[in-house]
Parts: C-alpha cells; structure tokens; sequence
C-alpha cells in the first residue's frame, strides 16, 4: 500500500483511506476473530478503522504505519471488553468449563490453521484473550495484565489453560 | 513496547496475509517442538463475509478528525466558568443563610417555620445513581483514553474536574447547614451538570 494513502487520508480523503482499509482489513479483522471470537468481529473492526480515521492526524510515522494501527486495534479491542465491563468476568467466569473443554470430543479437521481457529473459538474468552495476546500478538504478561486489569499471575494461568486445551484439541484431531 | 516485540510485529506486516504477531512473547514461550508453534504459524487472516465499510464509511463523517491542542482555549474557557460556579459556591457556603437586610428593606414580622427544613423544597438529589455511572463511565473514558490526549491538555482537564469537585463537595457543605436552600442547589445541580459536560467533552477529545 502507498504511504501515500496514509497522509491523503490523515488530510481528510476518505477514498484513500478506503484503500488502506482495504489494505489492512484482513488483519484486523483476524485479529478482532481471535481476540474477541467471530460473532463481535465484525463490529470490532468497523470500530477500529472508524478510531484509526479519528487518530490519523496523531500518526507522526516514528514508528511502521502498521504497528501503529496493530496498537490501536488492540487497544480498540480491549477497551471494548472493559467498556463492557466483561474484562474481569471474562476471567472469572471461566472456572469449570475450561475443564470440560478440554476433554470435549473432537471433530475430524485435516487443515491445522483451520484446527487451531476452530479451538480457538471454543475456548473460555479469557483464555482465548490472554492466549492470543501472548502466543499470538507478542504481548507480555504484564502488559496484558495492565491492559485487561488482571493480575500477572492470571494472566499465566489462562495462558496455560488455554494451551492445555488447545494441544488437546489439536492432538485429538490428529 | 518493547524493541523485540515491535521488530517481530514489523516483520509479521512485511508478510501479508499473516499473522499480525510471529510467536508467543519472550516471558513464557512456547518449546520449539510444541505443536501449537506450527498451528499459530499457519494462522491466516480472512476478510469478513460481508462488506464492513458502508457502515465505517457512514460513522466516518459522524466526528471528523480535529486537533486537541485546538480545543485548549475552550478548555481555559471552561475553567474560567467553573471559576466562576466554584466561587459563588464559595460566597454562598459563607453568606448568611438569610438575604441580606439593606437600609432600604423594610423590616417586617414574619412567622418562622417550625424546624430547621422546609418540606416543601427538595434537596437535589446527590446519590443520583444514573448521574454516578455516567460520571463513573466517563471517567473510566478518560483514564483508558488519556493517554491519547495532549499532556497539557490533560492537566487542563484534571484541573478543572478538581475545582468541580471543590465547588460540589462547598455546595454540599453549605446545604447540611441549610438544606432548603433553593439558591445551593440550583448551584449543586449546577456543578453535577458542568462535571458531565466536562467528562463528556474531555471523552469525546479522547476519542472514547
């Protein structure tokens, strides 16, 4: 994509920010998918390129355009779990049915990128959140614990939750 | 964010059609033979199944990009108001709780009510619950979404909610002492409603 598009559409050019849209919306759109789960996706990333159009202007190219807009998409994401006021509930709810998960019968997939999006999508939101964060996006936990205002230490146990369930997932449909 | 992590996104976007990340973060990672490190490998971003960007492009021209060092001076200006209000509070909290006698004002003799209240004036209503959460979200806005905003912009902000909160916290002083008093709690209800204008304007600069 032309930097250009990015500094038309800082100036107010909706036609050049449609093309960075475009540009750009098949990762967020993933991104949204793994964080939040498919049926917020779609909302998520209308949301995230209506704030990047707002935050265009403060983008002063210190860093990639894309790690930029990768920053605010999550913050876009997260905000909305707090907005909620699920980001909490989210880990607090995930209790028993983590364990079920984890012994649920599988269903026969051949694709392992199709697998492991299938056992994404079926894990507890916040084991989901914390293990996209952090196996996936590159967050620390500590910064995950800051963004989502968990502890640390929770933060660690949803991750290994979550990759408890997902290895089993995958080893069951093997 | 840390170097490592920005150099691993950075290389994820130079590959499109990937991963926005490149594997999990240097705190807790994965084993080199862990089969999850291959199943995130091949993760792949898919476009949506319906067109998302009539509906973006509706909410485009809902808030037009702006400046926030622009919105200083309305900034300044509302701090000079709430000034103003945090004053009058003031005036009011020490005045007399009757209106002052001038030499023109003929004394008469009045019958006083019984009791320090009267029935029939209602006391604003302090523990307004719908007046609570929308301060509380708002302020929630503002500490996820400060970040965005100008330093100076933020401290002009904090100030202001800081004199809001001393002219509520006056206005509520004075009617313990005079809760009838019509005059404090026009100026009480006042007050709430410029500290929701201003959390509103502050969110809204925000972004949120």
């Amino acid at each position: 994509m032309p930097v250009d598009d990015v500094v038309l559409a800082a100036n107010g050019d909706t036609a050049a920010f449609e093309r960075v849209y475009h540009a750009y919306l098949p990762r967020v759109h993933g991104l949204a998918r793994r964080m939040a789960g498919p049926e917020a996706a779609d909302e998520l990333t209308q949301d995230v390129f209506v704030r990047v159009w707002q935050k265009l202007a403060t983008f002063r190219g210190d860093s990639a355009f894309g790690t930029w807009l990768h920053r605010l998409a999550v913050n876009v994401i997260v905000e909305r779990f707090r907005r909620l006021g699920t980001a909490r509930r989210r880990f607090l709810d995930d209790g028993e049915a983590t364990l079920e998960l984890a012994h649920a019968p599988a269903r026969s997939r051949p694709d392992l990128r199709m697998d492991l999006q299938a056992a994404l999508d079926t894990l507890p939101e916040g084991a989901r959140t914390v293990f996209v964060m952090h196996d996936v996006e590159g967050f620390r936990h500590d910064e995950i614990a800051q963004m989502l205002e968990v502890s640390p230490g929770t933060s660690k146990s949803q991750l290994h939750r979550a990759r408890h369930i997902l290895k089993a997932a995958l080893g069951a449909r093997k | 964010m840390d170097d490592q992590r920005t150099t691993r996104m950075t290389r994820g976007l130079a590959r499109p059609g990937t991963a926005w990340g490149s594997g999990p973060a240097v705190d807790d990672p994965l084993n080199a033979d862990d089969p999850l490190l291959a199943a995130i490998g091949a993760l792949a971003d898919e476009p949506p199944r319906r067109d998302l960007w009539p509906g973006i492009e509706r909410r485009l021209h809902h808030r037009r990009p702006r400046s926030v060092t622009m919105t200083l001076p309305q900034l300044a200006l509302a701090a000079t108001l709430v000034m103003a209000v945090s004053a009058g509070v003031s005036w009011l909290a020490l005045a007399p709780p009757r209106a002052a006698i001038t030499p023109e004002t003929p004394i008469q003799a009045v019958a006083e009510p019984a009791g320090p209240v009267r029935p029939d004036v209602a006391r604003a209503n302090f523990a307004d619950a719908q007046y609570d959460a929308a301060v509380a979200d708002l302020e929630q806005i503002l500490r996820d979404q400060g970040e965005h905003l100008d330093p100076q912009t933020v401290m002009v902000i904090e100030r202001n909610l800081r004199t809001i909160d001393e002219a509520l916290q006056q206005a509520r002083a004075a009617l313990d002492a005079d809760p009838a008093n019509t005059y404090l709690n026009s100026h009480l209800a006042d007050a709430r409603r410029r500290k929701l204008d201003l959390l509103r304007q502050a969110a809204g600069l925000s972004g949120g």
